[in-house]
């Protein structure tokens, strides 16, 4: 291997020059090719049972995520004005090419259920708009008394209105979202208006994401490059270091585009992952030949490079290979974005490697080193021992003290993790105070809930829908839910429709709010409701063999604790409705979201875990030694276990990102116990004296894991400053995991190899 | 221009038969409107909707009508599913203009008759794509006509009637509809939302002659917009057996068929 790169480093310039043009090869691939996937729905697995099912259903009951818009009018919204915008409004919304006509729906197109005297009437709120105070008088009585309406499209206080326009998943766009905002603006004064919804949310989560990332790279880059900068004291090393990074990013994504996959949200962390890896590299070979520099300060170019590529090449190619292995583990995952993360960024960390081993050595051979002035302390060097020296043996002294804080470090991070808790919400990645946020409360303060979770009840012959005891199973579920759980606003199912019914008919009383008894006459009121009304608005919440019932429970939040606990609570009737005959299932975007983050998480465990073995077996076997591959794999599990265990201490639920992170662990754990033990081995086989090879090897190799912790945790650090909160977390949780990786070989590792005598087996 | 010379040509050569010369759209309408259908009619209606999906829920019904000249009844009764078997429906409807219908409905597990108060003749017939006026009941004076063209569909030669309501806020904005020439039957009608977007369209497929009556038979209604289909089919029909009025009562309605 030393051979063969010194073979082609012979051609520096060509090498040099090579590597420059397939570059910009795949730069110009990326800027032609790279495609943005924002719908979320790309994302999941179409042929998980979970997904097809609720797909299905969604087919079924025509259920689609609705943008809802409110119209405050802080008098109350019985004014000529406020109902004509709210006709007019709805009128416009349903012209708009993205929205289906018969999709809008708001007070001007409800329906009204009402008995009169003679029976029933099922009729429009209003078609004209009502200009007589006596006619917005009775609009006003028409509402209150309808529990279908009343609530649910007027606010209880009645100063809102809302207009419900129902998109399918995948058209909603920034340009379709900014049509909706001018055109709801056009409407404002003296009424208030507000635009939210689940597909205004994931649509400007999964746009506002990348694009806040497009904006932070660059200052990371830039900080990355000052701190290098100040800690390599040489330009040159600085440019080179971080071009490798460069490179490797351009790589990573030029491929992708040349395979024509398109860019996830998921896939912006490919570049967090290899600046935080790939500055690795450079640091420790920039490193190893400022040491040889200081020791032969008139070494040729040549000299250089071959002390250079000697020590370093063997840790260079292991670490790459093992934290590439790490990447490839995530191929397992069933979610492909996920897949694709994973196969690209252990493209780019072997991409990386390349540029260590060639761009690097030929960089240097071409325009020069940095020289590096010998230490001119050198007599005093004897009396001022290096601080490295003293860290490394004040660890040794201390080390009951270093492990038995690193135990209990270690257990409070393990009671964290028990505490970790996954949130597949989309709203709780925004700002508090962030207008999706505040628009989303107004609206649940005033209504049923901006999320839902849509239960589908599923019997295995016709007709089950209208059985007295399904449907007033039902309806005591409904009861159930709506008053046990206070995040729940409203449910709504068939058994709204005929408690409506029955009571119209009975002349309004109350009493008669109730589910008849008899499966004919639940059949008849359907039929005379289908004679009367839209039928349309029936087959939202039944099929047309009344075989499969949908109800809607509307949530006042989108996180999984809320989502979470709606289902315990309809789970305690799966017994009763089994009883019948009838399955429960779910269905809807939430709760599709919450099946996917398990999902990704759980893929994420299996690949950390499978990971974790390949890696101890590959370290066994480049060290020969199955005890190396244990220690070796010590600062990843440190890593790991109180990164998930800061993340359920400080309550930062798991998302699909912060899971990804974990990823880090391996990827930067693994650098620093190769390049520490691979250090120690040579130091060891050097020196033959532990002492020695213990303050030589953190002087070398944690000298440079510093730098490196130190240089991609400022870079890091300013994506606290981000403008979306994911992001920040992101930035926080990759320093967290750059320090603990950090401490732990420093620390622990340091004292189990120690501890363990390895490599001076011979000696004793 | 192109219009009037097309105008022209037709006129020049359908000169020859005299009524036709100077027919309007108005004349075209009532003419199909009062075409004779008998004084009353007995018949089995079989309804099948078909959703998108393509699931289809038929309806049986066994219907009689009587027609005393200022206004028609109908009396349905329920045949099939079973759970609704029994239950009826009873329609009076009136010449005069502006005299909305009464309608009845007998529930049987309710053991009442209800009466719906029918502000709307566009609500829908039954939960199909017919709402009452596409029944038949619209009144040619309640829309502007205008005689577009004429041509052929399955080798009979149209009128292409367009009829624009006078009504504003009327469910449809317009329709257009082409009547066979020789003897004022429907053919096909597209009905236009109130966007002016293609909401419906009605093919008769199938007529029958009983006693010198032509009688519908067969026809398809298609919701464009939901693709919703509803199919009409009449059979067993009789026509002038000389039912009674009292036929058409609250009685009649609960003793059932």
């Amino acid at each position: 291997m030393e051979k063969f790169i010194n073979k082609i480093l012979r051609f520096p310039k060509i090498t040099l020059l090579i590597i420059l043009m397939i570059t910009v090869l795949f730069f110009g691939v990326m800027k032609q090719n790279s495609k943005m996937e924002t719908d979320l729905d790309e994302y999941m697995p179409q042929d998980h049972p979970a997904f097809v099912y609720s797909d299905e259903m969604e087919k079924v009951f025509d259920i689609k995520n609705g943008i809802i818009i409110a119209i405050e009018n802080k008098d109350n919204i019985y004014h000529t004005e406020t109902l004509q915008k709210i006709k007019d409004l709805t009128k416009a919304l349903g012209k708009m090419k993205e929205i289906n006509k018969s999709d809008v729906t708001s007070l001007y197109t409800a329906d009204n259920i009402v008995g009169t005297e003679f029976g029933l009437d099922v009729k429009a709120f209003y078609k004209r708009v009502p200009k007589t105070a006596e006619k917005l008088a009775k609009l006003q009585e028409n509402v209150r008394s309808n529990d279908m309406i009343f609530g649910r499209l007027v606010s209880e206080d009645e100063t809102v209105s809302v207009i419900i326009a129902e998109i399918e998943d995948d058209v909603f766009t920034q340009e379709f979202y900014n049509d909706i905002l001018t055109l709801v603006k056009s409407f404002e004064g003296p009424e208030k208006l507000y635009v939210a919804g689940s597909p205004i949310v994931e649509g400007t989560m999964a746009y506002l994401g990348p694009k806040d990332m497009k904006k932070m790279v660059p200052i990371v880059l830039l900080v990355i490059l000052f701190v290098l900068l100040f800690i390599m004291r040489s330009i040159k090393n600085t440019i080179f270091t971080l071009l490798v990074v460069l490179f490797s990013v351009i790589w990573a994504f030029g491929l992708m585009a040349a395979f024509k996959i398109p860019v996830y949200a998921v896939s912006t962390m490919i570049p967090v992952m290899l600046i935080a890896i790939g500055v690795a590299d450079g640091i420790h070979l920039y490193s190893h030949l400022d040491l040889f520099l200081q020791k032969n300060p008139n070494a040729t170019r040549k000299e250089a490079v071959g002390d250079m590529l000697k020590g370093m090449w063997k840790p260079v190619v292991m670490t790459s290979v093992t934290t590439s292995v790490g990447f490839f583990s995530l191929l397992t995952s069933q979610v492909f974005p996920i897949k694709y993360f994973g196969l690209f960024t252990a493209f780019g960390v072997m991409a990386a490697m390349l540029f260590s081993l060639l761009l690097i050595p030929a960089a240097i051979l071409l325009f020069g080193y940095t020289k590096r002035k010998p230490k001119i302390d050198k007599k005093n060097k004897t009396d001022k021992i290096p601080f490295a020296y003293k860290f490394a043996n004040g660890v040794i002294k201390y080390k009951t003290i270093t492990l038995f804080l690193t135990i209990i470090i270690v257990a409070i991070s393990l009671f964290g993790m028990t505490k970790v808790w996954i949130n597949s919400s989309f709203l709780d990645k925004f700002e508090k105070d962030s207008d999706i946020v505040l628009t989303d409360k107004f609206i649940n303060e005033h209504f049923g809930g901006t999320s839902t979770l849509n239960v589908i009840l599923e019997a295995n012959e016709n007709d089950a829908m209208k059985s007295p005891e399904a449907l007033q199973l039902m309806d005591e579920m409904q009861q159930k839910v709506d008053s046990k759980l206070a995040v729940v606003g409203n449910t709504f199912s068939l058994s709204d429709y005929l408690k409506r019914m029955n009571m119209v008919m009975h002349k309004d009383k109350k009493e008669f709010d109730i589910i008849p008894d008899s499966q004919d006459l639940n059949a008849q009121y359907l039929l005379l409701y289908e004679m009367s009304g839209d039928p349309e608005n029936l087959w939202k919440v039944v099929d047309y063999d009344y075989k499969t019932a949908n109800m809607t429970i509307q949530l006042k939040s989108d996180n999984s604790k809320a989502i979470n606990s709606a289902i315990a609570e309809v789970e305690n009737f799966r017994d009763e409705f089994k009883k019948l005959g009838i399955e429960v299932n779910y269905a809807g975007s939430g709760y599709k979201a919450l099946v996917f983050t398990d999902l990704i998480l759980e893929g994420q465990i299996k690949s950390l875990v499978m990971s974790l073995f390949i890696i101890i077996i590959l370290l066994s076997f480049m060290f020969k030694n199955f005890r190396v591959g244990l220690i070796g794999s010590v600062p990843i599990v440190i890593t790991a276990i109180i990164g998930f265990g800061v993340m359920g201490l400080l309550n930062v639920p798991l998302s699909t990102t912060t899971a990804l992170i974990s990823s880090i662990a391996i990827g930067i754990g693994i650098d620093y116990a190769v390049h520490f033990i691979e250090r120690y081995k040579i130091y060891a086989k050097e020196t033959g004296d532990k002492q020695k090879t213990m303050e030589l090897t953190m002087h070398h190799s944690g000298r440079a894991i510093i730098f490196n912790a130190i240089v991609v945790i400022a870079g890091f650090m300013v994506l606290l400053f981000s403008v979306f909160p994911p992001n920040r977390s992101l930035g926080a949780l990759v320093s967290l995991n750059m320090f603990t990786s950090f401490l732990g070989t420093v620390t622990i590792m340091y004292l189990l190899l120690y501890k363990t005598n390895l490599f001076f087996g011979k000696k004793k | 221009m192109k219009k009037i010379t097309l105008m022209l040509l037709t006129l020049l050569t359908i000169g020859s038969m005299l009524s036709a010369q100077k027919i309007t759209g108005l004349k075209i309408i009532e003419n199909v409107y009062n075409r004779p259908a008998g004084e009353d009619q007995t018949a089995d209606l079989t309804m099948s909707l078909i959703n998108s999906r393509g699931d289809k829920r038929v309806r049986e019904i066994k219907q009689f009508l009587k027609d005393s000249g200022n206004m028609e009844k109908k009396i349905m009764f329920f045949v099939a599913p079973a759970d609704v078997y029994n239950t009826s429906f009873m329609n009076w409807s009136y010449e005069k203009a502006g005299k909305d219908d009464n309608q009845w409905i007998y529930l049987p597990a309710l053991k009442r008759v209800k009466r719906i108060s029918s502000d709307s003749k566009s609500d829908y017939f039954m939960g199909s794509d017919f709402t009452y006026d596409d029944l038949g009941d619209r009144q040619p004076t309640d829309d502007t006509h205008k005689l577009l063209r004429e041509e052929e569909i399955d080798g009979k030669m149209c009128y292409v009637v367009e009829s624009i309501p006078k009504e504003e806020e009327y469910m449809y904005s317009k329709t257009i509809t082409w009547i066979v020439k020789d003897n004022w039957i429907g053919k096909k009608k597209d009905f236009y939302d109130e966007d002016e977007d293609l909401l419906k369209t009605l093919t008769i497929k199938e007529s029958k002659v009983i006693k010198d009556y032509i009688i519908i038979t067969l026809s398809i209604m298609h919701n464009v917009q939901s693709d919703h289909k509803t199919i009409m089919k009449l059979e067993n029909i009789k026509i002038d057996s000389g039912i009674s009025d009292n036929k058409f009562t609250e009685r009649m309605m609960k003793r059932g068929i």
